[in-house]
Formats: structure tokens, sequence, C-alpha cells
């Protein structure tokens, strides 16, 4: 894998012939037994190849929404731009500050306060202390979590957790947002306040890949739209166009969408 | 170093976290090699005291204390990369970050030993020297020594989980030959056997050129100092190389 950022403008994202398989395996991680025998270990299903010789250019600015079945290749696909999982073949860049919401707040320490997991958060993203406590009011603020923020992540409910996490994400300045199927989990008004504070990212120059189930969500924020199938990329253009073919895709598909 | 304060802040996790809600606290970090200096002493200070050399229990406790730091970094250093799985699964940051806080957490449980052990020892023995103004240079190369060693167990062990019970096994044997409740030339008059025991062992020139310099008061031998620190530099080199080079498929492996 070549990364290239440094071309690259803030919030430009460069997909190349990207090829990524995944071994499909219960028990991760092989032990030293197995590497000094020689021996892989036999049967089990073959490798998943969650994406397959995908190219995508996207200018700054732009706001790119992605759908397809389950096990089409979305996730995989914001997780190679999030940088955090290498390509098997092909290039990848993003340029400028990625902020991802792969599953908002994985990385929170449970048994530390949301004030905490702010710093901690803002640290994963490269931020200074100072450049953190600049923000922390804001973030409190948007969180609406008030007196909680100082209790531990551990007595939120799913609801508060999905505040904060998106609360920090959305102050750190993000010129590529990456957002995986995560609004939905808020209620109604959050999810409007959600979805506004995006466009205002958006409309101050950064880039949107927004992954997500919710059609009306995608044709709300998205002006593009990328549909994925069996880990390719079989449509890539403007959102209106895009989501007839993606729900003729989705309605001529033997039935049931593939479970993996 | 955009990664500085998360740095400081996984150091900050790794003592909170451990022992967080145990009555102790932190103090865990003191009272682990404390128990395990308090029970090689009693083995091998009290019991099978066989030695002639002078205050005994300061030659003992030296080597003892660079000892437990090199254990209990590399053993603690070893899992630490599947511990914060959740962290390397979800965002993009110098994977590095994990295994050089939890070294740091020993490294300053370390120097506080030291901080104890070191001007007892020099006052009772009447250390003071230049020599002394080695320490600092072989204390840094300690550092990068374990800290090349645990970037390598670290990583070997996302990829292959026997890494960590190896080494937890090997450690026990490790002990015994390195030479921390004795000298290499009082126990051996063969060449070939104390040349292993000197050399071929990373560890015993560390402990040799810390306890020439804070018990002998003595300048380390030019062999002893030059081997310290070129394995210091050679394993944090070659150990760094090595993680680099086997992060990138990390968060699909934690």
């Amino acid at each position: 894998m070549t990364a290239f950022d440094e071309a690259l403008r803030p919030g430009e994202i460069v997909l190349e012939h990207a090829s990524r398989a995944f071994s499909v395996r219960a028990d991760r991680g092989r032990t030293l037994k197995e590497l000094l025998i020689g021996r892989k270990r036999a049967g089990g299903p073959p490798p998943v190849e969650a994406l397959r010789d995908v190219s995508l250019h996207v200018e700054p600015g732009e706001t790119v929404g992605m759908v397809g079945r389950n096990g089409a290749g979305k996730s995989s696909t914001l997780r190679v731009l999030a940088g955090i999982v290498p390509l098997n073949s092909g290039r990848v860049g993003c340029g400028g500050q990625i902020v991802s919401q792969l599953e908002l707040g994985a990385g929170f320490g449970r048994e530390f306060s949301g004030r905490e997991n702010i710093f901690l958060n803002g640290a994963l993203h490269g931020l200074q202390k100072e450049q953190i406590e600049s923000r922390l009011e804001a973030i409190i603020a948007f969180s609406e979590l008030g007196d909680f923020i100082d209790a531990p992540v551990a007595t939120y409910s799913s609801g508060m957790f999905l505040r904060l996490g998106f609360s920090i994400a959305a102050h750190l300045d993000a010129d590529v947002l990456l957002i995986d199927e995560v609004l939905a989990v808020g209620d109604e008004a959050f999810q409007r306040k959600c979805e506004a504070r995006i466009a205002e990212q958006i409309g101050a120059g950064a880039t949107l890949v927004l992954v997500s189930h919710d059609a009306a969500l995608i044709e709300r924020t998205c002006e593009r739209l990328v549909v994925l199938d069996g880990g390719r990329k079989v449509f890539d253009g403007p959102v209106d166009d895009g989501m007839p073919f993606y729900h003729r895709l989705m309605g001529t598909a033997d039935g049931v969408p593939s479970p993996q | 170093m955009a990664y500085r304060y998360l740095f400081e802040q996984m150091v900050r996790r790794e003592l909170r976290q451990k022992y967080r809600g145990s009555a102790l606290g932190v103090l865990w970090y003191l009272i682990n090699p404390l128990v395990l200096m308090g029970a090689y002493y009693l083995m091998f200070g009290v019991i099978f005291n066989q030695t002639s050399e002078p205050d005994y229990p300061l030659f003992l406790l030296i080597g003892l204390v660079v000892w437990v730091f090199f254990n209990q970094a590399v053993v603690s250093a070893a899992p630490s990369l599947l511990d914060q799985g959740a962290l390397v699964r979800k965002a993009r940051f110098p994977r590095e970050i994990i295994p050089a806080s939890v070294v740091t957490v020993q490294l300053v449980t370390f120097l506080a030993l030291l901080a104890l052990l070191a001007p007892v020892t020099i006052a009772i023995r009447g250390t003071v020297d230049v020599a002394l103004l080695l320490l600092p240079l072989v204390l840094a190369s300690l550092f990068a020594f374990v800290l090349g060693v645990a970037f390598v167990v670290s990583i070997l062990h996302a990829y292959f989980r026997d890494v960590a019970p190896i080494l937890s096994a090997a450690l026990l044997p490790w002990f015994f030959v390195s030479p921390i409740f004795f000298r290499p030339e009082s126990i051996t008059d063969q060449p070939t056997y104390r040349f292993i025991l000197e050399w071929v062992n990373p560890v015993a020139p560390f402990i040799g050129a810390i306890r020439d310099v804070v018990y002998g008061g003595i300048v380390p031998s030019g062999p002893e100092l030059a081997y310290v620190v070129v394995a210091g530099a050679l394993a944090l080199l070659c150990g760094h190389a090595l993680f680099r080079r086997l992060q990138g498929e990390l968060a699909v492996v934690v």
C-alpha cells in the first residue's frame, strides 16, 4: 500500500484500484506453533474480498453517500479511508484531518468520566491539551449531558454515549468526515442537531463520506452516491440517479438481502 | 510529535486503570516490585547467603531493582496491544504509543525505587565518585533496551498469542542466570561459562554497569559501557523497525 497524503489537498480523497480481503476465522491470531510447523490451518471459509478494485476520487467539499447491502464493503471502505486497515493492493489517500466515527465512542474507557474521554478522544486525533481545552465547553454544551459529563461513561445510556461521541467528533475541525451508520441511534431532536452540525462543517469546506441504510438521510445530506455490491463499485454519480439504481439493486436481489 | 498528548493520556490511563477500585491504587506499582524484591532478598540474601560481598543486601537489591524493571516492563508490554484493542480497531494513531506508555509507567516505578535505594547504597558504601556521572547514560541505555524489547514482544504477541506465555516461562530461568545474586566470576572459573553469563545475556551488562557505578563506586569497564550503549541503541532501532513492519495489520488481528 502506498500512501500519498502529502500531495493531496485537505479534504481530497483518492482510492485507486483498492483491494482488500479479510480471512474469516473465529479465533484471531496465529500461534507460534503453527508458524514453526509451517502448517496453515486447513478448512474454514476462504477469505472474504471486502473490496475489489475500487477506485474513487472525491474533491474537497463533496458529500458522498455510500450504500449497499450488508457485507458490500461499505465499512471496509471507511476503515481503509480512515487509515486503520491497509490495502492488499492499490493506493489510498486522504488529505488533511480525518475524523472517523466508526462506531461512535468505541475507544471510550468505561470507568473514565465523559470529560476525561473528551480529552482521550481528542488526543487520539492528534490534538494537544490546549486545543482540546479550547473546545471543551462547546463539546459539553453540544452533548447536552450536563452534570453527567463528570460521571463514568459506564453509567451512560446508549443515547448519552452516542451524544458524547458525536459531540467530540463534530468539534475536531475535520477536513474529511467519515460517518458510519450511527446517527440513527439518537432521538429525533439530536439527530436533527447532528445533521445541522454536519451541514455546518460541510459549509466550512469539509468532505463527507456517509455510510447509511437510511435513504432519506443520504438524500438530504449527500449530492453524490456510491453503490457498492460484493466489494465492487457498481454506481457512482448524482444521488438523484443513484437512488433508483440502488432500490432496483436491492429489489431484484432474489428476495432477501444476503446476510454476510 | 503531534501525538505527544495522547502519550501522556495513555500513561495516565495505564496508571489509573489497572488498579482502579483497589484500596492501594497506584501504590501497587511499588508494592509488586517490593514484594518480589523482598522474596528474592529473603531467599538469596538470608537463607542461601554464601557470598563474601560486603553489604550483600545492597549488592542484591541493586541487581534486583534493575531486573524487576526489565521483567515487569516486558511482561506488561506483551499483551498491551491486545488490551487496547478497542482503540487499535477504531482509531488511527501511532501504535507505538501503547507499549511505550506501559514501559514508561514501569520506568517511573523503577526510578522511584532507585531513588530510594541509590542514596542509601551510596551513603553506606561511600561510593560518591565521578563514576556516578555515567548513571544517566546507563539508565537511558537501559530504557532504550527495554523499550526495544517491549516493541518486539508486544507486536509479536498481537500476531502469535504464545509470545506472552513463552516470555513468562523464559523469565524465571533467565532471572537465575542473570548476575543478580552473584558475580559471574565468583561462581565459575570456566572462561566459556563466564563469557556466557557476562555477555550473552543482554541484561547482565546493564546490571553490571549500574552496580559498578552505584554499589562499587567505579567506572564500568570500557567493553561493558560500550555493550550497554550499543545494546540499548540496537534493541530500540531493531525493535522499532520490526514493530513498524508488522503494525499494518494490527487493527485486523487484535
